[in-house]
């Protein structure tokens, strides 16, 4: 937005930088150090990212192997065949719950409810995204572990990471349907289109990728978590079974090994952390390229 | 005065005239409904925490630094020591990296940097806890810790351990660690928050800065800096609302010690990191039953409480920053 070059370029202007005898003035020079100090800070930024990528596929890829990603752990030798099916469970099911409440939640918010009533939802929803991870891992034990009698297990795992999930769907869903322009509404009803038609034929189609977006990002931030699942679920040798069957996940084989700092363990921590980055990573990189691709689709609708 | 460009923000648009809001044709009542879930979320976490906490009465002592006693002092102590200190580093470089990407750099630098900056919001907090316990405390401990315990023991908190416990996994870990880490973490959303709050910044006010001939260091720091102020204090909270209650990273490189830290150095523990790293043992039945279970649950109620206030605060100023920019 701001420009970065100065828009006017007068030479009175050039003259105000120099005093008589030719020397830059001194705010100038404060500006020019600026300009070439402050972003060295992006060193600080994204130079530790650089070190953690590099040391983690250092230690991660010589040892990874297609026999590592097909074995179940045993013992101090770590196979990551089970903690890898267990974590797609986990995170397939929670996205299912958090699709469930985010989407349903999200789409009432901005298409049904009066501004006054959407904006106090909408504060609501922004301030449990904030709850930390592990409030939501005491509540998944205390509620779904213990009250309901789930045990630990894929369900309880699930549906705490589901609901944990849950804003960041409900926030896509919300911004995609409350940001359709305002004429296509007119539009639609002016042509005599019912509600439900205006939704699903007109809306719906427009704000799809937006909330495919958001679903993304959901799974993204969830596939990491750590604190619900060491609260509602253990690390388990094998793949999940059914729905009240035990199941590891690759974050819960990291946190077992800072338990248990065994040499083998910490190579599977490092091959699980690897796994993870690429998986994160990748979800961000659709979540990109959607993004961009549906902004370039709905510009031709604000024309 | 022309109209500047108005963020997309859900509170700015006028409200929709009555014809045009949709009412179902169902039924009256039931596509209202499921709008209460992000609010019955979270009055379910709340009460199952209220309930789970079976409302232990550990008396005063439970406002105490005596941690037998059921003291929450040393946990809350402890997340505020990271937290604060992380909280401030990371504003500070947060707002030199905004600065940088909103006025020096050139715009296909920034868009090239500034999504890796995004990314890095995104990396799982295991993973940031894990390169922190092996590979960034090590460091720490035989770079920065060896020198500062030399030339900075004058400070006081950054004089030398003297009775250090001496485990091979605990290598580097302890209180500036723990604020290290945080700090890394926070920084990516603080950064982001900021950038933001700068670049809603009208263009009009940029141009007139600089046609009165201040230089872009002024116009940041007189114009841009006090109009996105709202915004910027808005990043601190939500800052701060991340940091207090970060979890695994945290607990991995801290110590986990039950104590108040003598300097900066040494092991102490948080709320957040005490819950996780103490539940197993907490669920073993023993000698105090399921005290210490509750206590943790009230230990949780604490955090919930400090996160909902300051992620309240946060999220209000935020709102305002954009209905400063709607107004204008």
């Amino acid at each position: 937005m701001s420009p970065s070059e100065p828009l006017i370029s007068v030479p009175a202007i050039d003259d105000l930088r120099r005093d008589r005898s030719g020397h830059l003035v001194g705010r100038t020079v404060l500006d020019r150090s600026a300009k070439w100090l402050l972003p060295l800070l992006y060193l600080v930024a994204i130079g530790p990212i650089l070190s953690l990528v590099y040391w983690i596929s250092v230690r991660a890829v010589p040892t990874l192997s297609w026999h590592v990603l097909t074995t179940n752990p045993s013992g101090e030798a770590g196979g990551l065949y089970a903690p890898l099916m267990g974590s797609l469970a986990i995170i397939l099911l929670a996205t299912a719950v958090a699709v469930a409440f985010g989407f349903l939640g999200g789409l009432a918010t901005a298409e049904y409810l009066s501004d006054r009533a959407a904006e106090t939802v909408r504060v609501s929803a922004n301030v449990f995204a904030g709850t930390p991870a592990i409030i939501l891992g005491l509540f998944g034990y205390f509620a779904l572990v213990e009250y309901l009698g789930w045990g630990p297990s894929l369900a309880a795992a699930s549906v705490t990471l589901g609901i944990f999930m849950t804003p960041y769907v409900f926030r896509a869903t919300d911004l995609a349907y409350a940001s359709i322009p305002r004429h296509i509404r007119e539009a639609a009803v002016g042509s005599g289109a019912r509600p439900v038609q205006y939704l699903l034929r007109i809306a719906t189609p427009i704000a799809f990728p937006q909330v495919l977006t958001g679903i993304f990002l959901a799974m993204a931030i969830g596939v990491g978590e750590t604190a619900p699942l060491v609260l509602t679920t253990n690390q388990y040798s094998l793949p999940p079974t059914g729905l009240f069957s035990k199941a590891g996940a690759l974050p819960l084989d990291i946190w077992g090994a800072y338990q248990n700092p065994l040499p083998g363990i910490v190579t599977a921590a490092f091959q699980s952390a690897f796994l993870l980055l690429v998986i994160v990573v990748g979800l961000n990189v659709i979540v990109r390229v959607v993004a961009v691709r549906s902004r370039r689709r709905l510009e031709g609708l604000y024309r | 005065m022309s109209s500047s460009p108005v963020p997309q923000a859900s509170g700015d648009r006028e409200p929709l005239p009555r014809l045009l809001r949709l009412r179902a044709g169902v039924a009256r009542g039931w596509p209202y409904a499921p709008a209460a879930i992000p609010i019955v979320l979270t009055l379910v976490v709340v009460l199952t925490l209220v309930d789970a906490s079976h409302l232990q009465n550990f008396g005063w002592s439970f406002f105490s630094f005596n941690t037998g006693a059921y003291g929450i002092g040393v946990f809350v102590l402890g997340s505020f020591l990271t937290s604060v200190p992380a909280l401030a580093l990371a504003m500070a470089i947060g707002l030199g990296v905004a600065i940088s990407s909103t006025t020096y750099l050139p715009r296909w630098l920034s868009g090239w940097l500034d999504p890796f900056v995004d990314l890095l919001a995104g990396i799982p907090s295991i993973i940031y806890g894990l390169w922190g316990w092996l590979i960034l405390a090590p460091f720490l401990a035989s770079n920065v810790y060896a020198w500062s315990t030399v030339h900075l023991a004058w400070i006081p908190g950054l004089e030398p351990i003297t009775s250090a416990p001496a485990s091979p996994a605990a290598n580097g870990a302890g209180l500036a660690s723990g604020i290290v880490i945080l700090t890394l973490m926070i920084l990516p959303i603080t950064t982001l928050l900021m950038r933001d709050a700068l670049q809603s910044v009208p263009r009009d006010l940029w141009e007139s800065g600089l046609a009165l001939g201040a230089t872009r260091w002024e116009v940041s720091r007189r114009v841009a800096i006090p109009y996105a102020k709202r915004g910027i204090l808005g990043a601190a909270f939500l800052g701060f609302g991340r940091a207090i209650g970060e979890t695994v990273a945290v607990a991995m490189v801290i110590g986990q010690a039950a104590v108040v830290p003598t300097n900066a150095y040494a092991h102490t523990t948080t709320m957040a990191s005490y819950i996780i790293s103490t539940f197993q043992t907490a669920l073993e039945p023993g000698v105090v039953g399921r005290t210490t279970l509750h206590f943790l649950a009230e230990l949780g109620l604490v955090l919930l409480a400090i996160t909902l206030l300051v992620n309240l605060a946060g999220r209000w100023m935020i709102r305002r920053t954009f209905a400063n920019v709607a107004g204008l």
